[in-house]
């Protein structure tokens, strides 16, 4: 069983396009005073960014919490927003629901989820419509023999 | 020599300890104990504010002495392409290499080519390039050690294709050491270099291995040189018969204001000046909110090189210079060119190590041990003041909290936490008026 090290929580707001990306900063901030292998963090980075900026579009708060075990990192962003009606499409690259607005800003192409999947050694995708979206990604940073 | 990480040296007679270097650097790279600063050399990115901030002229820059050229059978002299911007209207390139000829150099070494090489061998990798961007140049050597010390998960965003300087360095060597029956180490390659950046980058590459330079001189100590020979030859009314040493613009313009963006501008490339700058623009890339920059191109100095620590005219009117010298020029020359492509499919030019990131402090401990020292850092950090006053000898309180977690200080250092701290100073601050 890993062993708990640090857990962290951060506090997302949906529409607040001047912060963000803070969040996942602060996240990466601490994986690197810990010394975590630059792989790692770069990945962990892509996941908490994607994640905050899903949350920053999309929804209208969330909680991002940051869990390091001594063999992953856990990035968990629950938010109370609209929910994904079809999981299946929201995960094909390139679906996006974002408006021409969001695409302005170079956003919205459809990448956010597939790519925290993409970097994710676990990955999973809760959603109910009218409730909120729960996205968890786990990294391993040993791999095991 | 013995290990160098980094190139400066505090002068400790003339160190007050005043606190301004360690409130200036950038990487925090600066601790002053019992009123002497001293330097993290881990941390130390090279980027010169130090030197520019100490007003006492406690800090020197690491260099190569000219004595040292004497071990030396044949001597060659690259310089900068800054170099020739430096002098008054009507000093011509030619001028400049007769001046460094008198100074004592064999040959003085035009790297138009390599510039070309290098350039090609840095598009051709852009173009393969899939993984995260921006990829970053190389070409400061300050923004490659920033990178390392302060945002590793970039590093393998670093271009890895070595510098022309260096191939001119390797290039030099092999045709003198065979037009002249020489070992190639008795063959000195000298950079002429515009700041002490690149002088320690000479002496200690960032990858680790050895360079295929001998050393550098700073402008100002060719400068005079190449003033008084030019003088003496003032009688003679004689424009230089050498032949031209800059063949082409494309060395000048990288060096002026395009810098590399000519070759890669179709990769969104963003061109960046001044350290403050530069830092935020990594922070902003950290953060995602630079998602659409391919190439980043980077510069320590405000100006990029021409605005140099080791320069001797304003940098402002080196790049008129630079700018009006290169109108003059063809922008790719048939020499040149035919010599990049006899020697472009011949010749590797990857970097002979990767860049990596450099260890920091406590990294040896297990994960388990760096998050109770990290925490330990926070309820230090919730103790202090928050002030930045640095009298504890740490530029910030979050640094002393840092220094205090890995065992480098204790809380009582702080005048807030310790009463004898303050008497400690006074002691050591006041001695001359007690």
């Amino acid at each position: 069983m890993p062993e708990e090290l640090l857990r962290k929580a951060f506090e997302i707001h949906g529409q607040d396009f001047e912060n963000a990306g803070e969040r996942s900063a602060e996240v990466t901030t601490i994986l690197k005073d810990l010394d975590v292998d630059p792989n790692i963090i770069l990945r962990v980075g892509i996941v908490a960014f994607e994640a905050e900026m899903n949350v920053v579009m999309y929804a209208g708060r969330a909680t991002l919490t940051l869990v390091v075990t001594d063999h992953e990192i856990v990035v968990e962003v629950a938010d109370e927003g609209p929910g994904i009606p079809d999981i299946e499409l929201a995960m094909q690259p390139g679906y996006s629901t974002a408006s021409d607005e969001m695409r302005d800003m170079g956003f919205g192409y459809g990448l956010g989820l597939p790519n925290i999947k993409k970097n994710s050694d676990v990955f999973s995708l809760q959603s109910e419509v009218g409730k909120g979206t729960r996205v968890l990604s786990m990294i391993r940073l040993i791999s095991y023999g | 020599m013995d290990k160098l990480t980094h190139g400066f040296r505090i002068d400790r007679e003339k160190c007050q300890g005043c606190l301004s270097c360690m409130r200036v650097c950038p990487t925090h790279a600066i601790r002053v104990k019992d009123a002497k600063a001293q330097y993290r050399p881990d941390s130390c990115i090279d980027c010169g504010v130090c030197l520019r901030a100490c007003p006492r002229d406690a800090i020197c820059a690491t260099t190569t002495p000219v004595e040292d050229l004497s071990r030396f059978k044949f001597k060659v002299a690259v310089p900068s392409p800054v170099l020739f911007g430096q002098f008054p209207t009507g000093i011509t390139p030619a001028q400049v290499v007769d001046g460094l000829l008198a100074f004592g150099f064999d040959e003085v070494w035009d790297y138009s080519v390599e510039i070309n090489l290098v350039a090609r061998a840095i598009q051709q990798y852009v173009d393969q390039w899939t993984g995260p961007t921006p990829l970053i140049s190389t070409q400061c050597p300050v923004v490659v050690r920033l990178v390392q010390v302060s945002y590793p998960a970039m590093v393998d965003q670093l271009i890895p294709v070595q510098l022309a300087r260096e191939i001119a360095g390797r290039e030099a060597k092999r045709r003198f050491s065979a037009r002249l029956g020489l070992h190639e180490d008795q063959i000195g390659v000298i950079y002429i270099t515009p700041c002490q950046a690149k002088t320690i980058s000479i002496l200690q590459p960032a990858e680790g291995v050895v360079s295929n330079l001998d050393g550098a001189l700073g402008f100002p100590e060719v400068y005079n040189a190449v003033l008084a020979c030019r003088s003496l030859k003032k009688s003679d009314a004689i424009k230089s018969s050498r032949p031209p040493v800059i063949r082409n613009s494309g060395l000048l313009r990288m060096h002026v204001s395009e810098g590399m963006g000519r070759l890669v501008q179709q990769h969104r490339y963003l061109r960046v000046t001044g350290l403050s700058n530069i830092i935020q623009v990594f922070n902003d890339i950290e953060k995602g909110k630079l998602r659409n920059v391919g190439f980043l191109d980077a510069y320590n100095c405000w100006n990029g090189c021409a605005g140099g620590n080791l320069t001797v005219a304003n940098m402002y009117v080196t790049g008129s210079t630079l700018r009006s010298l290169a109108s003059t020029l063809p922008e790719m020359d048939p020499v040149t060119e035919a010599e990049v492509e006899r020697r472009f499919p011949n010749e590797d030019f990857s970097l002979k190590a990767p860049i990596r990131p450099r260890p920091v402090r406590g990294a040896a401990a297990s994960l388990k041990e760096r998050v109770q020292m990290r925490q330990l850092a926070e309820d230090a950090l919730a103790s202090l003041p928050g002030l930045d006053c640095g009298l504890c000898g740490a530029p910030t309180c979050r640094e002393l909290a840092r220094d205090v977690s890995v065992g480098d200080a204790s809380k009582n250092d702080c005048v807030f936490l310790s009463k004898s701290r303050l008497q400690d100073l006074r002691r050591v601050y006041l001695r001359n008026t007690a």
